[in-house]
């Protein structure tokens, strides 16, 4: 079975291109990593694939069926810098996000909800920053607490955009073990993630991403030397500018 | 004089009160949604843009009635609410349909409507000037008029904007923290946006009757700009952001019809809008400069406290450098440190304070042991420092001292803990120089 199945999507904005004609299916059960250079459209397919942006062609099938109606068993990770770090929220409020689709519009959460939050927090061992606001928690703190909201989301494919992003040693390791978790009962998780260094020992299976794709498989056949070369290259200069040019005509 | 009591039961002055206590509650918390969103300047466009609509429908029904009527109010929050609302979706739509930037389109549609409704007005003032004085009482506000059959209506409105404000918390809240999460979770964005707007120009039509369209955007940001220095929490922040605005209210008509009265200056009567606004501005203000976290004066104080703790540790170490026996005279240790004589006997005064200092016979004094165990701490701290920087992140050990001179003031007890851990203990900084320990002396 293939958790993400897509075909010929293409995304832009403003006219260019972001991503060109991507193709590539995903097993059940990996963790794979998408690489790629700044720009190259890595958090834009985890938004396509959420539904947040729309593409301008392509399907997105998730776990099996049209994306639209399976959302639900979606959850995400956004970017830690791409949000606000001031804003007057707590710990349990930001968490509590992940039960929206239990709530819906009009509904304030109850003491089930809470309930399920607290324990969700204790597994990623913020329990007692449960009332803090979230200005005064630490980097590491931070992206805990964006992964303790997408686990309450009790989905089934999970999107990171960079997790490792700015976070200390430590609570590297304790991500990394969750994610490992995840896998071992049964989901997917695709992670956007920016250290080569470390994308083979962390990941089973890679997609390399340039605009277009690069390349997408088991990580001991796609991720060598050419591929990486190709995705972080200039190869892709000419490809740019007709993608730019008939952004144009749109 | 008149009492503070009579301003919310006096048959003349309770209409004005209270009526604008009302409409800068509203305000308030509409005002505190926009904080949240940063679209700060979203009201002070729409405010503007509702001038024309206000102008519009007086000259309509001056083509109807011959004199205004009780029934002017209505029709003119009618035109306001269509203009205002006429003037939002131009700005959507110059915003992403023809990509113009944020702040271009509502400057633009800002000066345009305003442009048009001062247009229409001279033009009513020729033809029409019963009406033309009336609504020339919305540019400034004129809370002065009101009565109470405007109370009811101001209440109304604004027990609607007080509910819609309860229901929409949470997704207020969750909408505007993390817009790309709420739509993944399949959150309807654009309706929460809708209600905003529609809270938005609600609070405008309802303001704009005591404060004046031209002032009103200040009474929907100073409150809650006031109230977000004071709290980080979301609910508190509306309570405290509406008792400002009301407040604010109440002070301003206080104010208005007190200061002539205060001073014996008829000069001093100053219209009740403007005042309601300058009341809240020094709020503001005042927050901004004396709130408790993030407050000017406060932060200065904390800079010039950790300026001088600074200070007092280079002394510390300068001593402890001597040693432990080492004796000192005052002089001396204004010396060895190149300190002015004036800040030498501060700083000695605050050193004998703490009791850093011991005195050993006439004039000569010796480092305490508390005075000595805080030395050998910065002295620690530093050179851990030091040792993190060249071993762990691998710099060159000539280029650490620098940073660590710094470093060595502001490292916790806690991140000390942390560094020994990660460093496994170490004895020796890397220019070969032992690394006392809290507890035990060096050379004792």
């Amino acid at each position: 079975m293939h958790a993400l199945e897509i075909e010929q999507l293409t995304v832009s904005f403003d006219k260019t291109p972001v991503l060109w004609d991507i193709n590539f299916s995903l097993p059940t059960g990996r963790l794979c990593a998408v690489v790629g250079p700044n720009g190259a459209g890595k958090s834009t397919l985890l938004q396509a694939i959420l539904g947040i942006v729309k593409p301008l062609s392509g399907t997105i099938r998730l776990l099996g069926e049209e994306a639209r109606k399976v959302q639900a068993r979606v959850a995400y990770v956004p970017q830690r810098s791409s949000v606000d770090w001031n804003f007057p929220i707590s710990v349990l409020d930001v968490v509590l996000m992940g039960r929206y689709r239990k709530l819906g519009l009009f509904k304030w959460p109850k003491a089930s909800d809470r309930d399920a939050a607290r324990s969700i927090l204790k597994k990623v061992g913020m329990l007692e920053y449960e009332s803090r606001q979230i200005s005064q928690l630490s980097g590491g703190q931070k992206q805990r607490l964006f992964i303790a909201r997408a686990l309450l989301q009790q989905a089934d494919l999970f999107l990171l955009d960079e997790p490792f992003a700015g976070v200390d040693m430590a609570t590297e390791k304790e991500i990394l073990e969750l994610l490992g978790k995840l896998k071992q009962e049964g989901k997917t998780l695709l992670v956007v993630h920016h250290d080569l260094s470390t994308v083979q020992n962390y990941f089973d299976w890679a997609l390399l991403l340039n605009t277009a794709l690069v390349a997408s498989g088991p990580m001991e056949e796609v991720f060598h030397q050419a591929n990486i070369f190709r995705a972080f290259g200039k190869r892709h200069a000419l490809l740019e500018e007709v993608a730019r040019l008939s952004g144009d005509v749109l | 004089m008149t009492s503070l009591v009579d301003f919310l039961t006096d048959s003349v002055l309770r209409g004005p009160t209270i009526g604008s206590m009302l409409m800068c509650i509203a305000t308030a918390l509409v005002g505190v949604i926009l904080l949240i969103r940063k679209e700060t300047l979203l009201g002070e466009a729409l405010s503007h843009a509702a001038y024309p609509g206000i102008v519009g429908s007086a000259l309509f029904a001056s083509l109807i009635f011959k004199t205004p009527g009780a029934d002017e109010g209505m029709s003119v929050i009618l035109g306001a609410f269509l203009s205002a609302s006429l003037g939002l979706f131009l700005i959507s739509f110059l915003q992403k349909k023809v990509s113009l930037h944020s702040d271009a389109a509502l400057c633009m549609i800002l000066s345009l409507f305003f442009g048009v409704g001062v247009l229409l007005a001279s033009r009513l003032q020729v033809t029409h000037a019963v009406w033309y004085k009336q609504i020339s009482l919305y540019l400034y506000g004129q809370a002065a008029t009101l009565v109470d059959r405007d109370m009811a209506i101001y209440a109304v409105l604004v027990l609607i904007t007080a509910l819609c404000v309860f229901f929409l918390y949470r997704f207020v809240q969750w909408i505007y923290f993390d817009r790309a999460f709420a739509k993944s979770v399949g959150a309807s964005v654009r309706k929460v946006e809708f209600l905003v707007h529609f809270l938005l120009i609600l609070s405008i039509v309802i303001g704009m009757r005591s404060v004046g369209v031209v002032l009103l955007s200040g009474m929907l940001i100073a409150p809650a700009v006031a109230a977000r220095r004071w709290t980080s929490r979301l609910s508190m922040l509306f309570f405290l952001a509406a008792l400002i605005g009301g407040g604010s209210a109440f002070l301003g008509n206080y104010l208005s019809v007190n200061l002539p009265l205060l001073f014996h200056r008829e000069s001093l009567a100053l219209p009740t809008g403007p005042m309601i606004v300058l009341v809240g501005a020094a709020i503001s203000l005042f927050s901004l400069f004396f709130s408790l976290e993030s407050g000017l004066i406060f932060r200065a104080y904390r800079m010039r406290a950790f300026k001088n703790r600074c200070l007092l540790e280079n002394v510390l170490k300068r001593l402890w450098k001597e040693g432990e026996k080492r004796e000192f005279s005052f002089s001396e240790i204004v010396h060895f440190n190149q300190l002015s004589s004036l800040s030498g006997s501060l700083l000695f005064f605050k050193m004998r304070c703490q009791g850093w200092l011991q005195r050993k016979g006439k004039g000569r004094y010796r480092l305490s042991s508390d005075g000595w165990r805080r030395a050998s701490r910065t002295v620690r701290l530093h050179r851990l420092w030091e040792v993190y920087l060249v071993d762990y992140l691998g710099q060159h050990a000539d280029r650490v001292h620098r940073s660590a001179e710094e470093i060595e003031h502001l490292l916790s007890y806690e991140l000390e803990r942390e560094l020994t851990r990660l460093l496994k203990d170490p004895k020796k900084d890397p220019h070969k120089q032992p690394i006392p320990n809290d507890h035990e002396s060096l050379l004792g």
